[in-house]
C-alpha cells in the first residue's frame, strides 16, 4: 500500500513539475497588443507640443485675465503660486519627450532613417527650450528613460539650464548638418508631411522646410542670449541667418484641426467651462485699441453674456468697443460703484477672447513662424549682429507684422463659420496693412525699435504664450505695469515679475533628492522670482 | 470502478482475516440523538494495532484477539466510547455528540475538516446565525466588529456596494489587494469589489454578493497566513472559507423559506450655519444672474426672511432651509426572498436554493436586483468514489450607483456646496434652462457643481448587469481507509454589460459643441472574464496508537482569461438619441488580458495524545506575469498547538485549555498585472487630417514604465495564542499576537515625469503589522428559560513602515507620495504617502505656520500662512477595532444588543473644507457674528511676533486660504467611532408551532427584526458619520469627500421551515 502512495506521489509531481511555468511567456504576451510601431507614426503623435496656456502665460503677460479669486481659477491674476497652472511645459516629459526618447533609442545605431532622426532631435531640442525657458535647471541627459533603462532611469537629476542650452545648440545644429536631402521621407510629420496643411510629398522638399525650421528655432535660441552673452547670442544668430530660415507664411510649424475629433486643445476650456471667467486683459486691449489693430477683431470680441459666447453669433468685434478687464482686480470688486464696467448677465462687462476665430476650437497651433522669425531678424539687425542696421531691421519689422496679419487668412478659413448668423470677418488688406504700419507709434522708430519690434513679438505671440512670456523676459517689452495685487512677487529679491514657474508640487515628493537639489541651486527657494540662466537682471 | 473498488476492499479484508485468524466482532455505529450510522469512526482493538473505520452503512468488522478486548470507537465531534468485548460477537454503539465547543470542528484550507484543538493558528467561525438575524443587502455588514482581527467596513456608495474586509490589518500598501482570498465551496476568488476606489466612481459590489447568507452552511475566518499559507500567493491576507449547504443524508424533502424586509433611513449629520444666507461681501444677491452666478457662496446678508432672488428667477424669503440634505434623499428599501428545497438518500442528498433582492437605494433612481440559484449535491458514486457538485448562478442589476467622492455629478457635492438658502423645491422643479434646454446654473462653479434633479430630468441613466456562473465540482476516491485522492475542477464565469447615458445639457449653458452637434455621450462595454481553478490532492490519515499523521500533497493550476469591449461615442448628431451611431467622435476599444499561476504543495500534521499537534505546509507557486527568471516562490509554514488542559483533566474549573503559535510565509505577485512587463504601442483612435498617429501605451491610463526585475514579495507572519474555557464553558477566552512583516512588495511607485513615465512598479515596499487579538465571552446568567452572554472582541493594531525603497546613490528614501489630492484637480486637500519609521497611511497636509513657541503665524494684514511643505498629519488605519456584544435569551426570545468601534484613524475632510471656504460651516461664522467686524485670526505677526490685531474683513478670501494655502489644520479629524451598531430581536415559534397539531407539516418558524446602525456615541469629525468613505479600497484611504449619508437599517424577517 505504501508503494502505491509512494508511486502516486511520485508521478503527480513528476508531472507537475516539468511544467509548472510552461508556455508562460506565450501567455504573457498579449496577441492584440502593438508590439512594434513606425517610429514616424510615433513623432507624429507626439509633434504637438506645448504652446502655453491663456491662464499660464497668457495671464503674465497680461493678455489673459480671470478675474475669479476662488480656489482652482486663482492664479497668476493674484500673484498667487498655484500648482495647476505651471505644468504644461513640465507635462511634455512624459507625452513628447517621451517618444522622441523612444524613437531615437528605436534608430540608435542605424542611418535608415537619418531624416526622422534629424528632425526628432530637432523638436526635441524645441521642446526643452520651453521647458528650461519655463523652470530653469530641470532633468534634461537623463529623461525618457524609464522604459529603456529601467530602475536607474526613474528618478533623474536635474541638469544646469545653461548646461542644456549648450547642448540643444550642438543638437539643432549636429542634426541641421545631418539632413539628406536623398534620405528618407517622413510622411507622417504633421508639419511638413503628406497631410500637412500644405502636403510635401517628398524628402527633399520635406528637408528643406525642417532646415528653415531649424534655423528658425537656432535663431530664436540665439536670441535668448541677447542679455546674457551678446558676443554668443550674436554669433548663433549669424549661424542661423546664414543658415536659412523662414522666408514666408508657408514656412509656418503649425496644424489644423477639424474641430470635432481634433480641437485647439488651449480653446477647448474658453468655450466649454464656465466661460464668464475668461476675459481679456486691459494692457493687451489697450495696445489694440490704440493702434485700431486690424488684428483685434479676431483676436477679442464683446459678447451679449459672457457665459454664452456661442449664443451670441455675431459680438461686437468693433474695436473701439472693447474693454479690457484691469489685472490684479478681484471678481467682488468690479462693480460699477469702484469705477469698474461691472456685471453682465452671469460674468462681466469685459471684452473677451473671440472663440469665433482666434480662440475656436478649429483655431490652428502655431509653433514657429515666420512673423516671428522676421522679427527675431529685425532685432538682430538693430542690434548689427546680421548686416543692413535700421534699414534691414525696418524691413523686417514691417514683413513680420504683415506676416502675422496675413497668417490670419488661414485661421479664419478655418474657423469659417458653419452657422450663417455668424458674419464672416474679412482678412486684412494690403491698404490696411500699409495705413496700420505707417501711424505714429508703429511706424518704425530706430529710437524706440526694440520696444516696437517686441510689442509686435508680443502679439504675434498671441497664440504662442509661452514664446510671448519667454521673449517679454527677455527684452523687457512691451512695457508692463507690475499687477499689484499684492507684494508676493518682490519677495526674495523678486521685480513684481513672473520669471519663472515653480516645479511641480508633485516633483518635490517623487523626486524628491533631486528636487532639493535643484532648488538649492537656484538659491533655495522655488518661487516665481528666480530667474532662467539667459534672464539676467 | 465499482468492480475494481470492491476488489481492492475484497483483498484487504483478505489480507486482514490472514493475518489475524482470530474472531471477528461486527456492529454499527449511530449517532445516539437520531440513530444515522456514522461514517468513518475509528474503532481500535485496544492494545493491538488493530484498526478499522465504520463504512458507508456505519458498519465495522473488526477481529479481536481475546474476550478481554477492549474496542475503543473515536470520532471527531463525538465523545470517544470503549466497549468490553466479552461473549458478544455483535456490538452496536451510539456514539453521544461531544459537549461542541471542547470539539469544534473548523473547516481548514482546501476545505480540510480539523478539530479546532490541532490548529497552531487562529481561525475564527463565524456563527451562521450572525448573518441572518440583520440582514442587508451586504452581507458581510452582519459580520462588522464581530471577530476579533476582521475589519470590515462598509463604504457609504448605494444599495449593493463593496465592503472593505481587512483581516489583521493592511497587509500590503495600496495598488496591491488587501482583502482575504474568498473561498467558495474550494473555488477561491478574490474579493474583486468592482469600482470601489471612491474618486466618482460607481461602487458595483464584490463577490461576497454571490453568496445568498440562507444558503451558508459554515463560515470561518482564517486570519493569518499560517492558516491560509497552503493557499499559496493569493492569501497573503488570510482567507475566508464558505460552504454552502447541500442537505443531509437520508433527509426527507424539506422546503425553507425565509423573507426579509429592510427599510435604510438616510442620516444626516450636517451641522450648517444657520445666520447667513447665499451671496457674497455680506450682500444678498440682487438679481437672478447673481444668485446663479454666486449659489455655492454663504457670504451674504444675514438670513431675515426678506425676498431674495434665486438662482431660477423666483423670489423668495431668505432664510435657512433646514434638513436640505437629509430631504433630497428617499427611504431605501430592500427586500430578500430566499426558498429552498433540500433533502437525502442512502447514496447522497441534495439542496437547492432560489434567492431574489431588490433594492431601492436612499439616492434616487439607484435600484438593485439579485436574482441567485444555488445547488448543492453530494452523491456517492460508489462506497469510495464521492462526487459533489455545487453550482451557483447570479445575476445582478445595478441601476445608477451614486457616483461619490469627487466634486462634479455626485448628488452630495451638489447638496453640500450650494448655499443652504436655496429651497430644495425649486432646485427640484426649475432644474432645466428652458431657453437653452440645458441645466439651469445654480452657481459659479457650473461645470464641477452639477444638478442631479437634471440630470434624472435629462434622462442620465446608468446600468450595469452581471451575469455569474460558478461550478465547483469534486471527485473523491478513498483509495484505502487511511488514503484517498481527490480532484477538483472550479469554473467561474462572468459577463458584465455597462450602459451610461449621459444626456446634453449637464453643467452647461450651451447645448451644442462649437462643431454643432450635440453635447452628451453614449457608451456601452462588455467584459467577459473566466477564472479557472483546477487542483488535485492525495491525503493520509493515520493514527498509531497516541499518534495521529494526516498528510497531504497537492497541485494547482488557476487561470483567468479577461477580454473586454467598450465603445464610447460624445458630439451626438441627433440630440440625446442614444446610438453607437449617432455620435461623431466613437472611441472603441478591445482589451484581452490573460494570466495563470501553477503550484504544487504538501501539508503535514502530526499530533501525539489529542495533546501536541505539529503542522507542516510547503507550497511552490509559479507566475505567468513575471520575468520566467523570478517568476516561482516557495512558501513554507509551520504551526503547533498544546492543549495543556488535558494534562490538567482533575481541574474542574478549566475546561479546555490551548497554546498555539505558528510561523509562515507567503507570498504575492499581487500588483503585477498581465502584460506589464512589456512596452507596448497605441494608434491614435482618430486619425489627425487623415494621418495616422502613434504612442506608447499607457496601460491602465498610466504612463507605466515596465520593470523586468519584479520578484514575488513575502510575507512573514508569526503568532502565538492562548484559549481558555473555565468553569463548565461559561468563560470563554482566546488571546493573541501576531506579527505580519511584507518585505519587496511591488508596489505601484511614482516616478518623476522627467523619466517619461509616471508609474512603474518595484519590489519597494516594506512593512509590518502586529497587533493583540483578544476575545472574551462570559454567560453571566444561564436558567432554564434565561440566558444572558455577553462577549468582547477587541484588537490593537501596530502599523509601521520598514521600506520604501532606495535612491540612486542607495540611501534609503524616507517618504513616499502616494496620491497628492489637489493635483487630482478635482480634490482639495492633503497628500497620502508612506513614510518609513511611522503607521502606514499617512495623511498629510500644509498646516498653520508657527514660531518656534507655537503661536501661529500671520502676513501683516491678517491672512494665514502655510508651512512650506505638506506635514504628516495621521494614519487612516485605525488602532483599535472591536465590539461588545450582549445576547440576552429567554424562553424563545433572543435580544442581541452590539456596540462595536474604531479608534486611533485620521481623516480629511474636504467636505468641510468646501462648507468653509464657501461660507457654509461654523467655522465660517468666525469674524461675523453678533459684534464681531472681521476675523482676528488668533496668532501673531510672521514680521514682529506681537499678536494679531489686524481684522479681516474679506472673509471669502480669508477661508479660501485654506484651500489656496492648502492648510488642513481645521479639516483634520479622527476617524473614531462607538456605534450602537445593531439591536436584534429574534423569535422562534417552533416549539408554539408544533403545540398546534393542524400545523404539524411546519418544522420550523422563526422571526426577526433588527435595527443598524442605531446611533453613534461618540465620533469626533463634524457633518458626517466616520464611517461614510467613499471607498472599499485602499487608495483613498482617509481622504473624505463629498460622501453619501450612511443609513439607519430596520429589518423584519421570517424563516419558516418544512
Amino acid at each position: 500500500m505504501k508503494k502505491i502512495s509512494q508511486l502516486i506521489f511520485l508521478s503527480a509531481f513528476l508531472l507537475l513539475i516539468g511544467g509548472c511555468d510552461k508556455g508562460f511567456v506565450e501567455i504573457n504576451t498579449n496577441p492584440f497588443a502593438i508590439n512594434d510601431i513606425d517610429p514616424g507614426l510615433l513623432f507624429a503623435g507626439a509633434q504637438r507640443t506645448n504652446l502655453g496656456g491663456w491662464d499660464s502665460e497668457s495671464t503674465v503677460v497680461q493678455q489673459f485675465v480671470i478675474p475669479y479669486n476662488l480656489g482652482a481659477t486663482l492664479g497668476f491674476n493674484f500673484n498667487e503660486n498655484i500648482d495647476g497652472t505651471q505644468n504644461g511645459a513640465w507635462g511634455q516629459y512624459t507625452g513628447a519627450v517621451k517618444s522622441f526618447v523612444q524613437i531615437l533609442n528605436m534608430l540608435k545605431g542605424t542611418t535608415t532613417k537619418v531624416n526622422l532622426q534629424c528632425i526628432t532631435r530637432i523638436w526635441k531640442a524645441s521642446v526643452f527650450m520651453n521647458i528650461v525657458d519655463t523652470y530653469g535647471d530641470v532633468p534634461y541627459f537623463k529623461t525618457g528613460l524609464a522604459a529603456i533603462e529601467g530602475e536607474s532611469a526613474f528618478f533623474p537629476t536635474y541638469d544646469s539650464d545653461a548646461a542644456i542650452y549648450d547642448d540643444l545648440y550642438l543638437e539643432i545644429t549636429d542634426a541641421l548638418s545631418k539632413l539628406d536631402p536623398a534620405g528618407d521621407y517622413v510622411s507622417a510629420d504633421l508639419f511638413y508631411g503628406a497631410k500637412a496643411y500644405i502636403p510635401i510629398n517628398s524628402a527633399a522638399a520635406q528637408v528643406a522646410q525642417w532646415k528653415k525650421l531649424g534655423n528658425s528655432l537656432l535663431l530664436r535660441l540665439g536670441m535668448r542670449y541677447s542679455k546674457a552673452n551678446p558676443t554668443k547670442a550674436a554669433s548663433i544668430v549669424a549661424e542661423a541667418f546664414s543658415g536659412g530660415v523662414m522666408t514666408s507664411n508657408n514656412d509656418n510649424a503649425f496644424v489644423v484641426y477639424d474641430g470635432t475629433l481634433f480641437t485647439n486643445g488651449n480653446n477647448g476650456g474658453l468655450i466649454n467651462n464656465n466661460p464668464r471667467f475668461y476675459y481679456a486683459a486691459e494692457p493687451f486691449v489697450n495696445q489694440l485699441k490704440s493702434t485700431s489693430d486690424p488684428r483685434s477683431k479676431y483676436m477679442i470680441a464683446s459678447f451679449a453674456d459672457p457665459n454664452a459666447p456661442l449664443n451670441d453669433p455675431a459680438p461686437n468685434t468693433n474695436v473701439a468697443a472693447q474693454f479690457g478687464l484691469p489685472v490684479g482686480i478681484p471678481n467682488a470688486n468690479i462693480t460699477v460703484a469702484n469705477g469698474y464696467r461691472g456685471p453682465k448677465g452671469s460674468g462681466f462687462d469685459y471684452s473677451q477672447m473671440n472663440v469665433n476665430v482666434a480662440a475656436s476650437l478649429t483655431t490652428p497651433s502655431y509653433w514657429v513662424t515666420y512673423a516671428q522669425t522676421s522679427l527675431l531678424l529685425a532685432e538682430a539687425a538693430k542690434k548689427g549682429w546680421i548686416a543692413g542696421g535700421d534699414v534691414a531691421a525696418q524691413t523686417y519689422y514691417e514683413a513680420g507684422i504683415r506676416a502675422d496679419m496675413n497668417a490670419y487668412t488661414v485661421i479664419l478659413a478655418k474657423t469659417k463659420p458653419t452657422n450663417t448668423a455668424v458674419p464672416i470677418l474679412p482678412s486684412v488688406s494690403v491698404p490696411q496693412q500699409d495705413a496700420y504700419i505707417a501711424q505714429t507709434g508703429v511706424l518704425y522708430d530706430p529710437a524706440n525699435a526694440l520696444n516696437q519690434i517686441n510689442t509686435q513679438y508680443w502679439i504675434a505671440s498671441f497664440l504662442n504664450s509661452s514664446e510671448a512670456w519667454a521673449n517679454y523676459r527677455r527684452t523687457g517689452f512691451p512695457t508692463l505695469a507690475r499687477n499689484s495685487y499684492n507684494d508676493a512677487l518682490l519677495a526674495n529679491g523678486g521685480d513684481g515679475y513672473v520669471h519663472r514657474f515653480t516645479y511641480p508640487d508633485a516633483e518635490l515628493s517623487k523626486n524628491q533628492v533631486n528636487y532639493q537639489a535643484a532648488v538649492t541651486a537656484i538659491g533655495g527657494i522655488d518661487d516665481l522670482v528666480s530667474r532662467v540662466f539667459w534672464d539676467t537682471k | 470502478m465499482r468492480k475494481l473498488t470492491t476488489l481492492l476492499v475484497l483483498l484487504l479484508f483478505a489480507g486482514l482475516q490472514v493475518a489475524f485468524a482470530q474472531r471477528t466482532v461486527t456492529g454499527s455505529v449511530t449517532k445516539a440523538t437520531d440513530n444515522t450510522p456514522l461514517v468513518g469512526v475509528t474503532v481500535i482493538a485496544k492494545g493491538t494495532t488493530t484498526g478499522i473505520t465504520t463504512d458507508i452503512n456505519g458498519r465495522y468488522s473488526i477481529p479481536v484477539p481475546n474476550n478481554e478486548t477492549i474496542l475503543q470507537f473515536s470520532f471527531i465531534g463525538m465523545n470517544p466510547k470503549e466497549v468490553t468485548v466479552g461473549t458478544q460477537t455483535t456490538i452496536d454503539v451510539a456514539m453521544e455528540e461531544s459537549s461542541q465547543v471542547l470539539n469544534e470542528v473548523v473547516v481548514t484550507a482546501l476545505g480540510i475538516k480539523r478539530e479546532s484543538k490541532s490548529l497552531g493558528y487562529s481561525a475564527t467561525s463565524v456563527k451562521t446565525e450572525e448573518l441572518l438575524t440583520s440582514k442587508s443587502a451586504n452581507m458581510m455588514s452582519s459580520l462588522e466588529g464581530k471577530v476579533a482581527g476582521l475589519n470590515i467596513t462598509l463604504p457609504a456608495s448605494g444599495v449593493g456596494g463593496s465592503s472593505q474586509i481587512r483581516l489583521r490589518g493592511q497587509a500590503a500598501f495600496t495598488g496591491a489587494n488587501n482583502a482575504p482570498l474568498i473561498v467558495i465551496n474550494g473555488l477561491p476568488m478574490d474579493q474583486g469589489a468592482r469600482g470601489a476606489d471612491g474618486a466618482n466612481q460607481r461602487d458595483l459590489g464584490d463577490n461576497m454578493s454571490n453568496v445568498n447568507p440562507d444558503d451558508i452552511e459554515s463560515m470561518t475566518v482564517l486570519k493569518g497566513a499560517t492558516a491560509a499559507a497552503i493557499y499559496g500567493s493569493r492569501a497573503a491576507n488570510g482567507a475566508i472559507i464558505i460552504t454552502t449547504k447541500s442537505g443531509q443524508k437520508n433527509q426527507s424533502i424539506g422546503v425553507e423559506y425565509s423573507t426579509s424586509y429592510t427599510f435604510q433611513k438616510a442620516l444626516d449629520y450636517f451641522n450648517f450655519q444657520k445666520v447667513y444666507g447665499e451671496g457674497l461681501a455680506g450682500n444678498k444677491p440682487t438679481s437672478q444672474a447673481d444668485a446663479a452666478g454666486n449659489g455655492q457662496l454663504s457670504w451674504g446678508a444675514k438670513l431675515d426672511g426678506s425676498d431674495v432672488y434665486l438662482f431660477d428667477g423666483s423670489v423668495v424669503p431668505y432664510s435657512f432651509q433646514p434638513n436640505r440634505v437629509g430631504d433630497y434623499f428617499q427611504l431605501g428599501k430592500v427586500s430578500n426572498n430566499t426558498v429552498a428545497m433540500s433533502g437525502g438518500n442512502d447514496n447522497g442528498s441534495f439542496r437547492a436554493s432560489f434567492s431574489n433582492t431588490t433594492g431601492l437605494g436612499i439616492e434616487p433612481t439607484n435600484k438593485y436586483k439579485k436574482n441567485t440559484f444555488n445547488i448543492g449535491v453530494n452523491y456517492d458514486i460508489t462506497k469510495r468514489l464521492k462526487f459533489t457538485t455545487n453550482i451557483n448562478y447570479t445575476k445582478e442589476d445595478y441601476i445608477n450607483p451614486p457616483q461619490i467622492g469627487q466634486q462634479g455629478a455626485g448628488s452630495m457635492n451638489f447638496l453640500t456646496r450650494l448655499a443652504q438658502s436655496i429651497p430644495l423645491v425649486n432646485l427640484r422643479a426649475n432644474n432645466t434652462n428652458s431657453a437653452t434646454g440645458t441645466e439651469a446654473v445654480t452657481s459659479g462653479f457650473q461645470g464641477t457643481i452639477l444638478s442631479p434633479y437634471y440630470a434624472m430630468a435629462a434622462g442620465a441613466l446608468y446600468i450595469n448587469t452581471r451575469d455569474r456562473f460558478l461550478g465547483t465540482s469534486t471527485l473523491r476516491y478513498d483509495i484505502t481507509d487511511w488514503l484517498y485522492a481527490q480532484g477538483r475542477y472550479n469554473y467561474d464565469y462572468a459577463i458584465s454589460f455597462a450602459e451610461t447615458k449621459n444626456p446634453g445639457g449637464i453643467g452647461t449653458s450651451i447645448p451644442t459643441n462649437a462643431d454643432g452637434t450635440y453635447k452628451g455621450s453614449y457608451n456601452v462595454s462588455e467584459n467577459w472574464e473566466t477564472n479557472v481553478n483546477a487542483d488535485f490532492l492525495v491525503g493520509v490519515s493515520k493514527k498509531i496508537n497516541k499518534f495521529s499523521v494526516d498528510a497531504s500533497f497537492g497541485g494547482n493550476t488557476f487561470r483567468i482569461k479577461n477580454h473586454n469591449f467598450n465603445e464610447n461615442v460624445t458630439n451626438l448628431t441627433v440630440r440625446d438619441l442614444f446610438s453607437i451611431p449617432n455620435g461623431t467622435i466613437k472611441t472603441p476599444s478591445y482589451g484581452f488580458s490573460q494570466t495563470r499561476v501553477n503550484s504544487l504543495y504538501g501539508l503535514a500534521e502530526l499530533g501525539y495524545n489529542s495533546m501536541f499537534y505539529l503542522n507542516f505546509t510547503g507550497r511552490t507557486d509559479w507566475f505567468s506575469v513575471l520575468n520566467p527568471k523570478y517568476n516561482s516562490k516557495f512558501y513554507p509554514s509551520v504551526s503547533g498547538s498544546f492543549v495543556f488542559s488535558e494534562l490538567l483533566k482533575d481541574q474542574k474549573w478549566l475546561s479546555y485549555g490551548k497554546l498555539r503559535g505558528s510561523w509562515a510565509q507567503v507570498g504575492s505577485s499581487n500588483g503585477v498585472n498581465a502584460y506589464d512587463g512589456s512596452l507596448t504601442y497605441s494608434i491614435g483612435t482618430n486619425q489627425f487630417n487623415g494621418q495616422t498617429t502613434a504612442s506608447i501605451t499607457n496601460p491602465g491610463n498610466v504612463a507605466l514604465a515596465p520593470n523586468p526585475l519584479l520578484q514575488p514579495f513575502t510575507v512573514t507572519e508569526k503568532e502565538i495564542g492562548l484559549e481558555a474555557r473555565l468553569f463548565d464553558n461559561r468563560l470563554h477566552f482566546d488571546l493573541g499576537y501576531f506579527d505580519k512583516v511584507t518585505t519587496d512588495q511591488i508596489m505601484s511607485i511614482n516616478l518623476s515625469d522627467a523619466s517619461g513615465y509616471t508609474t512603474s512598479k518595484q519590489n519597494i515596499g516594506s512593512l509590518k503589522n502586529s497587533g493583540v487579538e483578544f476575545l472574551i465571552e462570559y454567560t453571566p446568567v444561564e436558567t432554564r428559560n434565561f440566558s444572558w452572554t455577553t462577549s468582547w472582541n477587541t484588537t490593537y493594531l501596530k502599523t509601521e513602515v520598514l521600506s520604501v525603497g532606495k535612491n540612486p546613490d542607495g540611501t534609503p528614501i524616507k517618504d513616499l507620495l502616494v496620491i497628492y489630492y489637489n493635483g487630482t484637480g478635482n480634490e482639495f486637500l492633503g497628500e497620502l504617502h508612506y513614510t518609513v519609521g511611522m503607521p502606514m497611511n499617512q495623511l498629510y497636509t500644509k498646516t498653520y505656520l508657527r514660531n518656534d513657541n507655537g503661536d501661529i503665524l500671520v502676513q501683516n494684514n491678517g491672512r494665514l500662512l502655510a508651512t512650506p511643505t505638506t506635514v504628516p498629519v495621521g494614519s487612516s488605519i485605525p488602532k483599535h477595532t472591536g465590539g461588545w456584544n450582549n445576547t440576552f435569551t429567554y424562553k424563545n426570545l433572543t435580544l442581541g444588543v452590539f456596540i462595536d468601534y474604531k479608534l486611533g484613524g485620521t481623516v480629511l475632510s474636504s467636505t468641510y473644507l468646501n462648507m468653509t471656504r464657501q461660507g457654509m460651516s461654523d467655522l465660517s461664522l468666525q469674524g461675523r457674528r453678533d459684534g464681531e467686524n472681521g476675523l482676528v485670526f488668533p496668532g501673531v505677526y510672521q514680521t514682529t511676533g506681537l499678536p494679531n490685531t489686524t481684522a479681516v474683513t474679506d472673509l471669502q478670501g480669508f477661508y479660501g486660504d485654506y484651500r489656496n494655502l492648502q492648510i488642513g489644520d481645521p479639516f483634520t479629524f479622527k476617524s473614531d467611532f462607538v456605534k450602537l451598531r445593531s439591536i436584534t430581536l429574534s423569535y422562534n415559534l417552533t416549539n408554539a408551532v408544533k403545540k398546534a397539531a393542524f400545523l404539524g407539516f411546519i418544522k420550523g418558524l422563526s422571526l426577526q427584526a433588527s435595527c443598524r446602525n442605531v446611533a453613534i456615541l461618540y465620533k469626533d469629525i463634524p457633518n458626517l458619520d466616520p464611517e461614510a468613505i467613499q471607498s472599499s479600497g485602499d487608495t483613498r484611504s482617509g481622504y473624505e469627500n463629498s460622501s453619501l449619508l450612511t443609513t439607519r437599517d430596520f429589518m423584519f424577517g421570517l424563516n419558516v421551515k418544512f
